[in-house]
């Protein structure tokens, strides 16, 4: 029981200052993140608009805020840098057109991959499992072991 | 059964070799900007020269030239001498202007710059919070658009103009012997 107790205050410990911080933000900041931590920093490596520390990632957040401060909603700030930046602007290709490759690709590879390596084991094992033929022994052969197994018993 | 494996393999292979190949010879650099082909986003502005604001409508009925760049960008240095050619090229003609953005920058840093490389004359956008910068889609410096009479962006340059790319990108635009967008 203790050590459930135990468990149950460092789980409190490790979670609550994770809520703490998105309890204490205002709901507009909160909308400025969802939609910062979606658009990429587009001069940095693979970096959200959010976490980076780039001047155009700052002054893309404060376009962000100003953007939801004058009651813009998500979608149109979303298409906002869309429209300027194009597809690379968000980090998560969107499931349109040629992106449907990106999305579902390696799980069509995977599909056939598998496919591909059930049809090899099953081909191993049936191969494994077929008796082998026996030797075919000619009449000469049999004479000499006939012969041979007498000379033995000599 | 065995051949068809092999047949889908190398298929694969092929499909693979041809998807790098492609990409090997895409230049990192090109992102295509969504914004060619389509309407110019306005701007209105405060100068770099302190005297009022600069607006692009109020150049609508000319060829514009609108170059992004920086104090702070080593290839604006690199540019900057073609850009004092075509400042001259830009005077001579009455259908073609040049419009400089300064972004992220400071008017001490500018006029440093002008100090240093010297002042092409033409006017300039004093953007220190990006605002112009991103609302074109404006990744780095120097970064340029040729905007078409009518308002359309005809096409963007990204990285330093280079002397000749007036006579050799623009102007066959300008004297519509181009059907297309782009470079």
């Amino acid at each position: 029981m203790g050590r459930f107790f135990l468990l149950f205050f460092l789980l409190l410990t490790t979670i609550s200052p994770l809520k703490a911080a998105s309890l204490d933000e205002e709901p507009s900041e909160a909308m400025v993140r969802v939609i910062a931590k979606d658009l990429r920093c587009a001069v940095c490596q693979n970096q959200s608009v959010y976490e980076s520390n780039s001047d155009l990632a700052k002054d893309m957040l404060e376009i962000i805020r100003e953007k939801v401060n004058a009651g813009d909603s998500e979608a149109a700030i979303r298409d906002y840098f869309f429209q300027r930046y194009g597809d690379y602007i968000y980090l998560e290709p969107t499931k349109k057109g040629m992106n449907l490759l990106l999305w579902f690709g390696p799980l069509a590879g995977l599909l056939i991959g598998g496919l591909a390596l059930m049809a090899a084991f099953k081909k191993w094992h049936k191969k494994s499992a077929e008796v082998k033929p026996k030797a075919e022994i000619n009449e000469d052969m049999q004479d000499r072991i006939a012969k041979e197994l007498k000379d033995i018993e000599v | 059964m065995k051949n068809s494996w092999k047949i889908v393999l190398l298929l694969s292979l092929v499909v693979i070799m041809a998807l790098f190949a492609g990409g090997l010879g895409n230049n990192p650099r090109d992102i295509p900007s969504p914004i060619i082909n389509k309407s110019a986003s306005n701007f209105t502005a405060q100068a770099l020269d302190g005297n009022g604001e600069i607006s692009l409508a109020d150049y609508k009925g000319k060829w514009v030239l609108l170059n992004f760049w920086g104090s702070w960008c080593v290839s604006c240095v690199s540019e900057h001498p073609y850009l004092m050619e075509l400042a001259k090229v830009a005077r001579g003609r009455d259908d073609f202007v040049i419009i400089g953005v300064d972004f992220r920058d400071t008017v001490e840093g500018a006029n440093s710059f002008f100090s240093r490389h010297g002042d092409p004359g033409y006017r300039h956008v004093f953007d220190p919070k990006q605002k112009v910068a991103i609302d074109w889609g404006v990744y780095g410096a120097p970064e340029s658009f040729l905007i078409d009479p009518t308002g359309m962006v005809r096409l963007k340059h990204t990285g330093p103009l280079y002397f000749g790319w007036f006579e050799k990108v623009a102007l066959p635009h300008i004297q519509g012997k181009t059907g297309g967008f782009g470079e």
